[in-house]
């Protein structure tokens, strides 16, 4: 996964800890669960808002790297480099709650 | 992505902080439950053993895909956002992980981009170079045969065609190679 946010700030607390000591949530399917940061430490977005047209295209780089999907008649993208200080989109698109991840 | 209807419920899903196989675990604000957002699974909780529905998206680049979808309504940003502080880790072929894991299998540099689908215990990676020209290309996934593409508007689709000829798409995770394998050490690489 490109777990850009994640990471950096997750590189920060293992600098400063040693890198061997993470605490371990637990073994599952044979590998560990590290708990590295507190629960919302990255929020998740829960409530989003959408622009289209124009305003769409002034806060976008042509080559900016997006996440899209379609539901019926509904298509909803998410900036890729936006999702990486977040990791989660909470959406309901075409009346179907879905999670876009990163 | 995933459907976040389980059952009568609707969940919401949150960062949990947590880190396992090197991705990210989601916990669910409405039972706490842990998911692996690379499988849809649920870990530990009290819907542990739930998959999460897949529900097909597609990566592309802005101005490919939003030329070919006008429509589209895109996420709003509160605040500019730029690739540069990422670029770094995204183009260093060092940086792979947080931890060393199972893909120092050696098959693909870990840093290589691929398009990963899978079924049934059985997985397919296909490197972004061999699909970068468009043309279809035929996978065998356990039993079934998946066709991947490249599409106009930038994105990568996978599907296969049921005896009565109807498609069914079929979901992609654009990964890191050095992820994929974690999840899926005996994937079937084509490059």
């Amino acid at each position: 996964m490109r777990m850009t946010t994640l990471l950096c700030l997750l590189m920060a607390t293992v600098v400063l800890a040693q890198p061997s000591d993470p605490e371990v949530h637990g073994t599952f399917d044979g590998d560990p669960m590290y708990s590295l940061l507190p629960l919302d430490a990255i929020p998740a977005i829960r409530e989003p808002e959408f622009v289209n047209g124009q305003a769409a295209h002034d806060q976008m780089h042509p080559d900016e790297p997006i996440l899209a999907v379609t539901v019926g008649d509904q298509t909803h993208a998410y900036s890729l480099w936006q999702l990486d200080g977040h990791e989660i989109v909470n959406d309901t698109v075409g009346g179907r709650a879905i999670a876009a991840t990163w | 992505m995933y459907a976040r209807q389980v059952g009568d419920r609707t969940l919401t899903f949150l960062v949990s902080g947590k880190l396992w196989r090197n991705s990210l675990i989601m916990q669910d604000l409405e039972t706490g439950t842990l998911w692996s957002h690379v499988t849809g699974e649920a870990l530990e909780g009290e819907l542990a053993g739930t998959r999460l529905e897949v529900v097909p998206g597609v990566q592309a680049d802005w101005g490919t895909w939003s030329a070919a979808h006008p429509s589209t309504r895109l996420l709003a940003k509160s605040e500019p956002v730029s690739a540069s502080r990422y670029q770094q880790y995204f183009d260093d072929p060092e940086k792979a992980g947080l931890f060393r894991g199972n893909w120092l299998t050696g098959r693909l540099p870990g840093k290589t981009l691929v398009h990963g689908v899978h079924a049934a215990g059985v997985a397919v990676a296909v490197t972004a170079e061999r699909l970068a020209g468009g043309e279809s290309l035929d996978v065998l996934l356990g039993d079934r045969t998946i066709t991947m593409q490249k599409q106009a508007d930038g994105g990568v689709i996978a599907w296969h065609e049921a005896d009565d000829g109807s498609r069914h798409q079929v979901d992609v995770l654009e990964v890191f190679w050095f992820a994929w394998s974690g999840f899926h050490p005996y994937t079937t690489v084509v490059d």
